[in-house]
């Protein structure tokens, strides 16, 4: 059995250090369609002739980064799933916008269940227009399950 | 008085409840209880005023921590600044004797919580670490207990001469209330529920079967 991760190790090392950068942009079309998809009926989601078009809140959530962990960071043994996202929406996001994410690693913590110990990584990915102002910004969580000792 | 004495709002990481809807759900489903208190994992949340939600609708709400040591999760209650700064909160691999002595220390109350369960709960340590000193209260009856648990947790305060509360450990609106505690006193603040905890004037409920 593999020893359990040094979280301490870990932060120390890779929280809030960007490791990748990617551009997005989305046609009007494209945002409309991404929020029909998500159920929104408001003309300022759904029709890009609304005045006040942009794309939905959860938008963020969607963007993925070229590259999901760290360069370096270690391969965790254990059973990985999905722990969740959070979305902060900061500005609206307007159609044919070249958006910058830069991701980070946000938070590394650990929790007790009954399954035995678990890690959790937090990766934000913070999105901005070409003004520099951030327009959102999106924490992804991945839980690892170590296996428990007993 | 009956206070659902473990809850987490979205102030814990699991936690996918906001307050005002614990509040909206216990008026507007009539669910049986005077309160609750948020214990959100790991943590003391010190910047939430609930007052004005309190005062809406007509609840207690009080706040204290789950903590997480070697014999499993543990409810702190009547957390103060200085108890804070007694040990890490967020550690997970903290000493239950160091949780009770720093409670004891700053008038505060340690409860282990769901002691039936497994890895997380007391019960499943005491052969390995013994029974631990201090501990005079567990949590007989938890909202999230699966099987067996909580007849687990009650065969052991049995045993051990504990006293018994209940928590539904709530993490979404429908689970609020449970299980929960009644208390002969009145309870509007953590120094009144750390009181009433002490005078031993109370007893562990569980709507469970109600809710199902």
């Amino acid at each position: 059995m593999s020893a359990p991760l040094d979280v301490e190790a870990l932060k120390e090392e890779f929280l809030f250090k960007v490791f990748d950068e990617k551009t997005f942009s989305f046609s009007g079309q494209a945002l409309a369609d991404y929020a029909i998809a998500c159920g929104e009926t408001a003309s300022r989601y759904t029709d890009p002739a609304d005045a006040d078009f942009q794309a939905p809140p959860t938008i963020a959530t969607s963007l993925q980064p070229g590259q999901r962990m760290p360069k370096g960071f270690p391969k965790v043994a254990g059973l990985g799933m999905d722990a969740g996202k959070a979305v902060s929406p900061k500005a609206p996001i307007r159609p044919d916008v070249e958006l910058l994410g830069k991701s980070h690693m946000q938070d590394i913590y650990t929790k007790t269940g009954r399954s035995g110990r678990m890690v959790f990584f937090v990766i934000r990915m913070e999105v901005f227009d070409p003004s520099g102002t951030e327009v959102a910004s999106a924490d992804t969580s991945v839980v690892i399950r170590e296996k428990p000792s007993v | 008085m009956i206070l659902d004495l473990h809850a987490h709002s979205i102030k814990s990481d699991d936690g996918r409840a906001k307050v005002q809807n614990y509040c909206q759900w216990i008026t507007t489903r009539n669910v049986p209880i005077d309160g609750f208190v948020l214990t959100e994992h790991r943590q003391f949340d010190f910047e939430s005023d609930y007052s004005e939600l309190a005062q809406k609708f007509n609840l207690t709400i009080l706040k204290g921590a789950e903590v997480e040591t070697e014999y499993g999760h543990v409810l702190v209650f009547g957390v103060t600044k200085p108890l804070t700064e007694e040990f890490d909160f967020s550690n997970i691999t903290l000493k239950l004797a160091d949780v009770v002595a720093a409670a004891n220390k700053h008038g505060a109350v340690a409860v282990p919580c769901h002691p039936g369960r497994v890895r997380v709960g007391m019960s499943a340590h005491i052969e390995e670490h013994g029974v631990p000193e201090g501990v005079h209260i567990v949590e007989t009856f938890n909202g999230g207990s699966r099987g067996n648990e909580d007849d687990i947790a009650q065969t052991m305060a049995d045993k051990l001469s504990y006293q018994g509360i209940g928590g539904s450990d709530a993490h979404i609106v429908s689970h609020i209330g449970r299980c929960a505690t009644r208390f002969s006193a009145v309870i509007n603040s953590e120094l009144e529920l750390v009181a009433a905890l002490k005078s031993g004037e109370f007893e562990a409920l569980t709507f469970k079967e109600d809710a199902a």
